[in-house]
């Protein structure tokens, strides 16, 4: 009962805390003719613990935003604030990227590859050898890779290699999760099954995730609200809540309600120019 | 298995076709010695204190030249590709000079250095920097952005890029390129000894060809020939370690 009176409590804490803040962000940057207008009052608000989905064509500038929310690209005016505070700089312990499947290293294997993260600290943390690789190996399992720990990522597959991924942005325990495009590579079917194990693991960890994808099945499907972004310079054009229940399943893929919010958002990116 | 086979019966066949061919007058015996006639020169060879001298001036000239151009050269490649300004200023003409046979430039060296170790030297290692710079600025420019952008999503210090993320991808395409200068380099050394030299294998070589002794110029042949498949196949070995990782 006491386990059951905690979960409760912790989920009214969950929805009460914005773990993401983004008011008025605007961004121009220098391209060869001129300035180019990237983002433009980008206002939006991810509650901890939510699952949100920006969509939009290509070149809208979403990868741009979720970089500056990640601190690894110099923001423009606005704010940013990742649980109360500016991320001017990366900061792992904050946030986590992963991004798509080509981004694993590899000359190492893939457990290495997920205690990579955790080796940069190295002589900074009072970790031990032992327990980093420990933690290395609960994530692999977490991701449902156990045994496959000593092979290269050439070794492994297009969704096996994106696990390792998700595991190696998930090591450091960071509440917020970006996501940048991760399963683009993939073929449509393991890409869902991918969804589906991102869901899963999602669930158990209660992270808040920002997720970007161009596919609106996977938008509907994944996301507790769906945010449209406009053609270049990006707007946010529409905000979509995703009211289907979870755990979600393939089956709700066949709804109608599923359907009418594809079509939202179909209709939505259709008018942008 | 059956390639290992097809090679060594190639090899065979090669070899014997060089100690049958002149034997039996079908070749020439003066301008082609038969094989064991090779042989036994080269093991005579290997006697003399001459030889010695020459083999050891040769080497030293090899290594000087490499122990110079690798770090210059690896320094200035990693130089352009990282500066953008010095990239663009600096690439083209680089890769205009590269195009130049870089022995037309031997007679200056000659007139700097004198008929010397130090001329040698200064052509091998001129030579051989160029393909190291390149190759080095192609291999900093092979590392894909996204490691990049991954480590320092992880907080990686400049250091820790360097040293996890930038020397292990680039490290498939560093041994090429090690392999590859050492082919020119020893290329540079063995040319500026036949041109023009006191001392050397190459100086040797020149003059047993020149004075039609044809045994003992093959069997300089062989030598150096033994030599230079040896450093290659060494590199080539270490290579194929990494090519596991090479994308």
């Amino acid at each position: 009962m006491q386990h059951v009176a905690n979960l409760a409590r912790r989920e009214e804490a969950r929805q009460e805390q914005v773990a993401i803040e983004v008011a008025n962000l605007s961004h121009v940057y220098a391209g060869a003719q001129g300035a180019v207008p990237a983002l433009e009052d980008i206002s939006m608000r991810v509650g901890a613990g939510r699952f949100v989905v920006i969509v939009g064509p290509s070149g809208c500038g979403k990868t741009s935003l979720l970089m500056m929310l990640a601190g690894l690209r110099s923001q423009g005016q606005g704010t940013i604030l990742c649980h109360g505070r500016p991320i001017p700089d990366p900061d792992p312990q904050r946030v986590g990227v992963i991004f798509q499947e080509a981004s694993l290293y590899p000359w190492l294997t893939a457990l290495d590859n997920i205690e990579f993260p955790l080796s940069l600290r190295g002589a900074r943390d009072r970790e031990t050898r032992e327990e980093r690789r420990e933690r290395a190996e609960a994530m692999l399992k977490l991701v449902g890779l156990e045994g496959f720990g000593e092979r290269y990522p050439h070794e492994l597959s297009g969704g096996m290699k994106q696990r390792v991924s998700i595991a190696r942005g998930l090591v450091q325990d960071p509440p917020v999760l970006l996501m940048d495009e991760p399963f683009a590579a993939l073929d449509e079917q393991t890409r869902m099954t991918m969804g589906h194990e991102l869901l899963r693991i999602w669930s158990t960890t209660s992270k808040t995730v920002v997720f970007i994808t161009h596919s609106l099945t996977e938008a509907v499907y994944l996301a507790d609200e769906v945010l449209v972004m406009s053609a270049r310079p990006g707007r946010i054009i529409d905000r979509i809540p995703v009211a289907l229940p979870r755990p979600r399943s393939y089956e709700m893929m066949a709804t109608d309600v599923f359907g009418q919010l594809r079509e939202r958002i179909w209709q939505q990116i259709r008018k942008t120019p | 298995m059956k390639i290992v086979v097809a090679r060594l019966a190639l090899l065979a066949l090669v070899l014997a076709a060089w100690e049958l061919l002149p034997r039996h007058q079908i070749v020439n015996p003066l301008l082609l010695p038969p094989l064991g006639d090779v042989l036994g020169m080269l093991g005579e060879l290997l006697q003399r204190p001459q030889v010695h001298l020459a083999i050891g001036v040769t080497a030293a000239e090899v290594v000087v030249a490499f122990v110079i151009a690798v770090p210059l050269g690896a320094a200035l490649g990693v130089l352009i590709a990282e500066n953008e300004y010095l990239g663009d200023v600096f690439k083209p003409v680089l890769f205009y000079v590269f195009s130049i046979p870089k022995s037309i430039f031997l007679p200056m060296f000659i007139l700097v250095f004198g008929i010397s170790f130090a001329q040698k030297v200064a052509y091998a290692a001129f030579t051989t920097t160029f393909v190291v710079m390149l190759s080095a600025a192609a291999a900093v420019e092979s590392v894909k952005q996204d490691y990049l952008l991954v480590a320092r999503s992880y907080g990686a210090t400049r250091t820790q890029i360097l040293l996890r993320v930038y020397v292990p991808s680039m490290m498939p395409l560093l041994l090429e390129a090690l392999r590859i200068s050492m082919i020119f380099n020893f290329t540079a050394v063995m040319i500026a000894e036949m041109y023009a030299s006191r001392a050397g294998i190459g100086h040797l070589i020149a003059g047993w060809g020149e004075n039609f002794q044809m045994r003992q110029l093959f069997a300089g042949v062989i030598l150096l020939a033994a030599v230079a498949i040896l450093f290659n196949e060494t590199v080539r070995t270490l290579e194929a370690r990494c090519s596991t990782w090479r994308t």
